[in-house]
């Protein structure tokens, strides 16, 4: 599931993220001119050595889960526009500690600016942008945290497609095709506002089971922008690849999305659920 | 031209029904889908379960604690100026709350009291769910400056001049009080005095005055328990549903009213939060109500999910009947507080309009102001269709149907 489900919230970054219009990289004892950030609802950030200065822009003024957009303003450490860069993004969940299947492409677009389209946030919670700047002889790499994913009460909405084109089906093969994964609620048709427990169901694509495995839960009413108001988790693992989740709370009626990441040694791979309660 | 005196005729009769039953602006509104029957049964009564038990009080469902509990609940001498009790600020005649926009014991606190119809239904007490038992729940406000204004060491005092032989009857031998020290001893982040009071006391002596408070707060829990919801009209309307009495769906609801309910689940979506047969969802939700300036910031439940944790009182405690899994709400706790910065819980609906003000701080007096703000917000969880003034009178005709006796031990 790559679809945009949730978004962060844009709203506070600008109070988040200061109003100087200038910093300096105090790290490599101050051998160069103080650096530039342009705007002030910008993200500006030094690499880690001193090299540039980063400043992140988001032009469709927004930051969703999903595919995202996103401006680069590099400068060197003399303040200089920084032409004919190679830049590696990854968006990176240090909570999560992994990152993301996707990987966006920075395309230069002349003058230090760079836009880097695809940059996918697969879920909510804490993400930060981590670059890797080389530019002639010189390289750095610098970690952008970014703003916390939006919470109860944020302004963000998802529209649902209607009813008819949402999948409800209980089993699925992940995104990148490695597990078919079924589920089975212990209470069933699904209630609203009481703890339950899944079984979940883990195969490879094979069809063999899949015996260990790390897996996290997410769930998400993406016209609310807020998920469970528990934290579900695997309490149990059975014969033949079965997992036991517990502490699944759905508090409100309509669409849910449930995500499950699943990794399993060298595999990693998520698979997400609809769910229309009543 | 006899097919136009068919029309014509057709006309006449359909103008005639219209005579007959002047009621066509509902036309149909005692109707209802078999998905929106399905909705309001699961706001039925009688789709309540049973008292959910709660593992983490022994007593909970002990008869002479619950009788005991009650006495206590009304006992003004549980307070600094021997005029507050429980039943102060949850008046019997007011559906279990007061009449004030900010609770007023000693002092003034910085909420409304809320309601306690069906509150053992609730996985978490008080606006922010910073309790997780009602026992627990009742023990807070007894140490609260503003509220009842005395000690656990005061409390203990208390239960052995005036109910000793009744509390050793439930819970076993009172311990010696005489050595207990100042009376105002307690473990008070607002009173270093006190709490040092409470420190000179040995490990023992804590422990013993700790259990007579917590079994307190379990005798209250028992009589807590036993407030709950009656029968109210909506709840007639889904029986005469249920029975397929359709013909006594009119004289139960006036036709404002039905249409107030099918906007309830319907375009208005207010089920979102308030669902089930006590109309919440129980959880907590910030809909960005406006507070006075004079109030401080409210971080509601980001900061009750820390207390919770934190407290000694809670269902993973040592005063706890339970263990581990057992407490599950607890358990499984979204611990994750920016999602839940300023949100309160959502509040019963049952007897809704006998008890205003309104809100975590009683912002407004009326329901129509309530139904006002939700109408003019954008947060997603508000979501509905626009509304017209119509749609909130019959909104509000509607809300005045949640209304029934409130039951409790000894009324």
């Amino acid at each position: 599931m790559k679809k945009a489900i949730l978004s962060l919230m844009i709203l506070g970054l600008i109070s988040w993220t200061g109003c100087a219009t200038t910093q300096t990289a105090h790290d490599d004892g101050g051998m160069h001119a103080p650096m530039t950030q342009h705007y002030e609802d910008s993200i500006f950030k030094v690499t880690e050595n001193g090299e540039f200065s980063v400043e992140v822009l988001f032009p469709d003024k927004k930051v969703e889960m999903g595919v995202n957009n996103v401006d680069l303003i590099i400068h060197n450490k003399k303040d200089e526009d920084v032409t004919g860069a190679k830049i590696t993004v990854t968006p990176w969940m240090p909570s999560m500690g992994h990152g993301v299947m996707e990987t966006p492409v920075a395309n230069e677009k002349g003058g230090g600016l760079y836009n880097v389209k695809n940059v996918v946030f697969s879920m909510t919670g804490d993400w930060e942008l981590r670059l890797e700047i080389a530019s002639g002889s010189t390289a750095d790499s610098v970690k952008i945290p970014l703003p916390p994913v939006g919470a109860m009460g944020h302004t963000h909405t998802m529209k649902a497609p209607s009813p008819s084109e949402i999948d409800t089906s209980m089993e699925k093969t992940s995104m990148k095709g490695q597990f078919n994964v079924s589920y089975k609620s212990d209470v069933h048709p699904i209630p609203v506002n009481r703890l339950l427990s899944w079984n979940l169901d883990v195969k490879t694509a094979d069809g063999q089971p899949v015996k260990n495995a790390q897996i996290k839960i997410l769930g998400d009413m993406p016209e609310h922008g807020h998920g469970f108001p528990t934290e579900p988790e695997v309490s149990g693992t059975m014969e033949d690849g079965q997992f036991l989740v517990e502490g699944l709370k759905f508090s409100m009626p309509g669409w849910w999305v449930v995500t499950f990441h699943i990794t399993a040694g060298e595999m990693m791979d998520q698979v997400s659920f609809n769910l229309l309660l009543n | 031209m006899a097919g136009s005196n068919r029309f014509l005729s057709l006309i006449l009769v359909l103008g005639s029904l219209l005579v007959i039953f002047p009621g066509t602006v509902y036309a149909g509104v005692h109707d209802w889908s078999p998905g929106e029957v399905r909705t309001l049964k699961s706001l039925w009564i009688k789709s309540l379960p049973t008292v959910p038990q709660d593992p983490s009080n022994a007593y909970g469902d002990d008869k002479l604690a619950a009788s005991l509990g009650r006495k206590f609940f009304f006992d003004k001498r549980f307070s600094g100026n021997a005029k507050v009790s429980c039943g102060t600020c949850h008046r019997v005649d007011y559906a279990f709350t007061d009449d004030l926009p900010l609770a007023h014991g000693m002092g003034t606190t910085g909420r409304r009291t809320m309601t306690l119809i069906g509150s053992a239904y609730y996985p978490w007490l008080f606006w922010d769910g910073r309790k997780d038992s009602l026992w627990s729940q009742a023990l807070g406000p007894l140490e609260s400056s503003v509220e009842h204004g005395i000690s656990r060491v005061f409390v203990v005092s208390i239960i052995f001049q005036h109910y000793r032989k009744e509390y050793e009857d439930i819970f076993g031998p009172l311990p010696p009080v005489g050595k207990l020290g100042r009376l105002l001893a307690r473990p008070a982040s607002d009173d270093p005095g006190a709490f040092k009071g409470w420190l000179k006391l040995s490990l023992e002596d804590r422990e013993a005055v700790n259990r007579v408070y917590v079994n307190l707060g379990k005798a209250i829990a028992a009589y807590v328990r036993t407030i709950l919801p009656g029968i109210s009209r909506f709840d007639e309307y889904v029986a005469a549903l249920n029975e397929d009495r359709a013909g006594d769906l009119k004289g139960i609801f006036t036709d404002q009213e039905a249409e107030g309910l099918r906007i309830f689940i319907g375009k208005a979506k207010c089920t979102n939060c308030h669902s089930g047969p006590l109309f919440t969802n129980g959880e907590f939700h910030n809909l960005d109500i406006p507070v006075s300036e004079k109030m401080p910031f409210d971080a509601g439940r980001a900061e009750g999910i820390s207390l919770v944790l934190a407290d000694e009182f809670n269902c993973l405690g040592n005063f706890s009947d339970a263990k581990g899994k057992q407490c599950q709400q607890l358990w499984w706790m979204d611990t994750d507080t920016r999602k839940y910065n300023g949100a309160m819980k959502t509040p019963t609906l049952r007897n809704v309009v006998e008890r205003p003000p309104y809100m975590h701080a009683g912002q407004f007096n009326a329901i129509r102001e309530v139904l006002d703000f939700y109408r003019g917000s954008k947060n997603p969880d508000i979501e509905h269709q626009s509304l017209t003034n119509s749609d909130l009178k019959a909104l509000e005709a509607f809300l005045g149907t949640l209304s029934g006796p409130i039951l409790s031990l000894g009324e």
